[in-house]
């Protein structure tokens, strides 16, 4: 079989399982024992399948993933999450569209302590957007910063997608995690700004409506209890990591430990909340680690079929610049990520940008943050963004989905401006990783 | 009714288990490496197996995990045609695929077993912090498609009805 005859079958049989409604990692797996039949030898080839799944999860690296998620879910089941935001409620005072200011600043130090984007978009959601609306506030005005500060949270570490596309990728983990702290906080920068400006430029869109002046203690205080311990877990996360005592695993695990101590110290540990939080984070990370069972042998498959090198050999061969290169990955992944989960774009992909970014001499590190604004954008994009999907779960009923996604609009905009910035400075990628790392 | 009754009442209890068990090893995994991580950095002597053990524990977690997610409609799924068929043909559609599901789940469980006897006839031995017989890291395999295959069978022999409330809680 040609190359292009492999790679168009193979890419049509995964759409045409993923249409019928077939669950990603199922769609994966079925796509390898048919590969594996065809391309790898038959019988061999079937049992190869096994051998490659039970050795794509059984990775260090990926070990992360679920530590970092339990952190997140330790926090929201325990109600430490809640007290957060009440005390970002009452320090935050005197600024226009205030409520969206909170979320953004919450939803920015959530991110430092959750892995998981969903649980944070969910529990601002809940609590804060009922909150807008009741004050009048527009519901673009609403949910638009919510969603967005959602996606943020998978360039700010714990990062649980992070953390896979590093092994997937074969760039280093803990470069990356950190890689992103400083485009994740300026894209949050640049939302506070843009929300100031428009509802300062535009009052009706966030009526503004102070509550109660609290001074002092009473305004700060909350803070100081409440938000230090969190900004302490992220510390610990990133010290340990860079300074060498523990690796990206072990700094995860201290993580999710300290959360669970932080929460028992506050006394809203109890075992209802630990037991919740436990199978929450099996959840997630089992949805995750599923779509990976099936990631060695699809890129084996794609490799045996001579797919990768022949679509790799034509791209290098027609001696296009690298930045239309570059460009191109780019669109495929935004494309991609109006239709597929952020795991499947990274078997998908992965195994024919790799070799490009060493064809090309790019710095992994720099193409990685690249990648993550683009996975995080395919949470936001249209019709399948899945913090979309979280929004329409949580937001009045009355509110038309097209509604949600004119909403998250401004802030998409956003990131691929972010995209382009990195893209034309790279150390705003690669400057902190290399500071604390010195890589 | 009540034996219907009673036998939806064990099958979501072993569903429930299934995400019981992947639960547990997270909670053993996440002290495990931490006491590692806190033993060594305080110059004790560190404990060799608990990385290798870490790594077996993610297989049996995914595997235990995907039977209970597959029961809760959580895994990840496009829903593009969902939007547009009517609700009949979306329940047809969705046999269909728990068809597929469970094709790939029978395959799975019988190369599984293959593998398993293969390495078990072979004698081969996992040889590093710990040593044991490299078959074991295959039981999860067979044992957590075989129960993902019970549930998409149950899909498509009773379409509705077992399932708990669906989506994502978080």
């Amino acid at each position: 079989m040609v190359w292009w005859h492999s790679l168009l079958m193979l890419f049509g049989v995964l759409t045409v399982l993923l249409l019928v409604g077939l669950p990603a990692g199922f769609a994966f797996l079925a796509i390898n024992l048919v590969g594996a039949v065809v391309y790898l030898g038959g019988e061999a080839g079937l049992m190869q399948v096994v051998r490659n799944g039970v050795a794509s999860v059984t990775n260090f690296s990926l070990t992360p993933i679920p530590f970092f998620v339990l952190m997140g879910e330790v926090l929201f089941h325990t109600g430490l999450a809640m007290r957060a935001i009440d005390s970002f409620d009452r320090a935050i005072r005197g600024v226009p569209a205030r409520l969206s200011v909170v979320a953004i600043v919450a939803g920015t130090v959530f991110s430092a302590i959750s892995g998981s984007t969903i649980a944070t978009t969910a529990l601002l959601g809940s609590l804060l957007l009922p909150q807008m609306l009741k004050r009048g506030y527009h519901p673009r005005m609403a949910m638009g910063p919510i969603m967005a500060i959602g996606g943020v949270d998978m360039l700010i570490p714990p990062s649980a997608l992070t953390v896979l596309l590093g092994s997937l990728a074969g760039i280093s983990i803990s470069g990356l995690l950190i890689a992103g702290v400083v485009p994740g906080v300026l894209l949050a920068l640049m939302f506070l700004g843009w929300i100031i400006y428009s509802a300062w430029r535009n009052p009706s869109l966030a009526p503004p409506a102070e509550p109660e002046p609290t001074q002092g203690w009473q305004r700060f205080g909350p803070l100081l209890i409440n938000v230090t311990p969190l900004v302490l877990i992220f510390v610990l996360v990133i010290v340990a990591m860079s300074a060498g005592w523990a690796t990206p695993t072990e700094s995860a695990a201290l993580g999710a430990l300290a959360t669970v101590l932080v929460c028992l110290a506050y006394r809203s540990l109890n075992l209802g909340a630990l037991r919740q939080a436990l199978m929450g984070t099996a959840g997630i990370s089992g949805v995750i680690l599923f779509i990976i069972i099936g990631a060695t042998t699809f890129s084996q498959i794609l490799a045996f079929s001579g797919a990768t090198n022949g679509l790799v050999a034509v791209v290098k061969g027609a001696e296009l610049a690298p930045w239309m290169v570059m460009a191109a990955m780019i669109l495929i992944l935004l494309l991609l990520g109006c239709f597929v989960d952020q795991v499947s774009m990274m078997l998908i992909t992965l195994p024919f940008f790799m070799p490009l970014v060493q064809h090309f001499g790019w710095d992994p590190l720099w193409f990685g943050v690249v990648y993550l604004i683009c996975m995080q954008l395919g949470l936001l994009t249209p019709p399948f963004g899945m913090l979309l999907f979280t929004m329409r779960s949580v937001a009045p009923k009355e509110i038309p989905t097209r509604e949600i996604f004119a909403a998250v609009m401004p802030y998409v905009l956003m990131g691929m401006f972010m995209i382009a910035a990195v893209l034309a400075a790279p150390p705003l990628a690669t400057w902190l990783p290399q500071l604390l790392l010195g890589k | 009714m009540q034996g219907a009754d009673a036998s939806s009442k064990a099958y979501a209890a072993l569903m429930r288990g299934c995400g019981g068990v992947a639960a547990s090893v997270v909670a053993l995994i996440t002290l495990a490496v931490c006491f590692d991580v806190v033993s060594r950095n305080l110059g004790l002597k560190p404990v060799t197996w608990v990385n290798e053990v870490t790594e077996y524990a993610l297989p049996l977690a995914t595997l235990a995990a995907a039977p209970w997610l597959m029961w809760r409609n959580q895994h990840v799924r496009l829903d593009l045609l969902g939007a547009v068929l009517s609700p009949a043909a979306q329940r047809q559609l969705d046999r269909l695929a728990s068809l597929i599901g469970l094709v790939v789940c029978v395959v799975m469980v019988w190369y599984g077993m293959a593998v398993l006897f293969d390495s078990r006839a072979a004698g081969s031995l996992v040889m590093k912090a710990l040593v044991f017989p490299e078959w074991w890291l295959f039981v999860p395999v067979p044992m957590g498609f075989a129960l993902l295959g019970l549930e998409c069978g149950r899909r498509v022999l009773w379409p509705v009805g077992l399932t708990e409330a669906t989506g994502p809680e978080h």
